[in-house]
């Protein structure tokens, strides 16, 4: 399903016209017909989207530092941290850098139980400093209370393609990488995924 | 796609070539025909042998007209009409009382062959058959049809189209060897 996803959105269609054209730019007689060449080139596009697909890896695309959020942390420390970065989720981890869950912006919603729409974190952060607002019920908790867990990981060796489909099945954004021994080694979100593919053309 | 919906086709016929290519087709073809013409007629008039034989009149379309064509390149030229000719021969000597065996055999066989080798050919068909039906002047060379008029022939026509097809600067030759 994964990759049958990622295939509907390839530009494979080529015309009779196109290949026509290209013939004609090629000036010699080209001893195929252009139903012959379109079954070739689909075929082939087939395969090399498959062999690009899996020819990178996460570990070629990961963001290596990463802002990691220990599970002690409170939230506005980490509502502070996430709104300093810029980013919208970071992968909690314990006292031995492993990976236990990951904290984002829904999950600062959820906890607020107020069904906010395009809340940042740094309105979010301002509310539990003034102890009055929706957020009231959080001051005082950590980011290991609210973190959605266990978090969904992935080894550095994952192909690309199977992270998108992991991204997409889950519905998540970011999926933190882990090493051998569980710890956080980097992760991968939709931007790198976006990064990734344009590399690949 | 059922039987008869396949006969009505499904794609197109190529483009036309520009008049630069018709004209080094033409070129081609013509010093090609020609130094194997010459050959025949000036030098070996006086011998036994031949050297022009009919499948180079295909071999012209091919290796002049179609240059990018794998059916074109030096192995299926050479291959193609060596290989042919052999099996040509030998049709004729073991079956030459079945002419219409001998001849279907040669044919098969040679395209088989071919197949089989990558050399195909189109005009290794032709050569095949003419080791069959060509008559006293070709039964009589034997096993030396394989060398004159085939594979000699090929070399030479060969040779014309390497030097050529490679004067304009859209064209190259080969593609393989």
């Amino acid at each position: 399903m994964s990759s049958d996803h990622l295939r509907e959105c390839a530009p494979v269609d080529l015309s009779d016209e196109d290949v026509m054209a290209a013939m004609k730019a090629m000036m010699g007689y080209i001893d195929i017909t252009p139903g012959d060449f379109r079954e070739v080139y689909q075929v082939a596009y087939a395969l090399a989207h498959k062999r690009m697909m899996t020819a990178l890896k996460a570990e070629d695309v990961m963001t290596t530092r990463v802002h990691a959020i220990n599970a002690d942390a409170d939230l506005i420390a980490t509502a502070e941290l996430l709104a300093q970065h810029g980013i919208s989720g970071a992968p909690v981890t314990d006292g031995d850098g492993r990976i236990i869950g990951v904290v984002s912006e829904k999950d600062f919603l959820r906890g607020m139980g107020a069904d906010h729409s395009g809340s940042f974190m740094q309105v979010i952060a301002h509310c539990l400093k003034n102890k009055g607002c929706v957020a009231a019920p959080m001051t005082g908790r950590t980011a290991g209370d609210i973190m959605t867990a266990p978090a969904i990981t992935a080894a550095p060796d994952i192909s690309i393609g199977d992270v998108s489909a992991l991204l997409m099945e889950k519905t998540i954004n970011r999926l933190p990488i882990a090493d051998a021994d569980g710890k956080l080694a980097g992760i991968v979100t939709r931007s790198d995924l976006v990064n990734a593919f344009c590399m690949l053309g | 796609m059922s039987y008869f919906q396949k006969m009505k086709g499904r794609t197109q016929s190529p483009p036309r070539v520009g008049a630069v290519e018709i004209a080094w087709s033409w070129i081609g073809s013509f010093l090609g025909i020609a130094a194997v013409g010459l050959i025949h007629f000036n030098l070996l008039d006086s011998t036994a042998l031949v050297m022009i034989i009919g499948s180079f009149g295909a071999s012209a379309v091919l290796i002049y007209g179609a240059v990018r064509s794998p059916l074109a390149q030096p192995r299926n030229l050479i291959g193609g009409h060596v290989f042919s000719a052999v099996i040509g021969v030998t049709a004729f000597q073991l079956v030459g009382g079945q002419m219409w065996l001998a001849s279907a055999l040669a044919v098969s066989t040679a395209i088989a062959f071919m197949h089989l080798t990558k050399t195909l050919h189109p005009p290794g068909g032709a050569t095949a058959l003419i080791a069959v039906i060509g008559g006293d002047a070709v039964h009589q060379l034997g096993y030396l049809y394989v060398l004159v008029p085939a594979g000699l022939g090929a070399v030479v026509m060969l040779i014309i189209a390497l030097l050529v097809n490679n004067i304009p600067q859209n064209r190259r030759y080969p593609e393989f060897w």
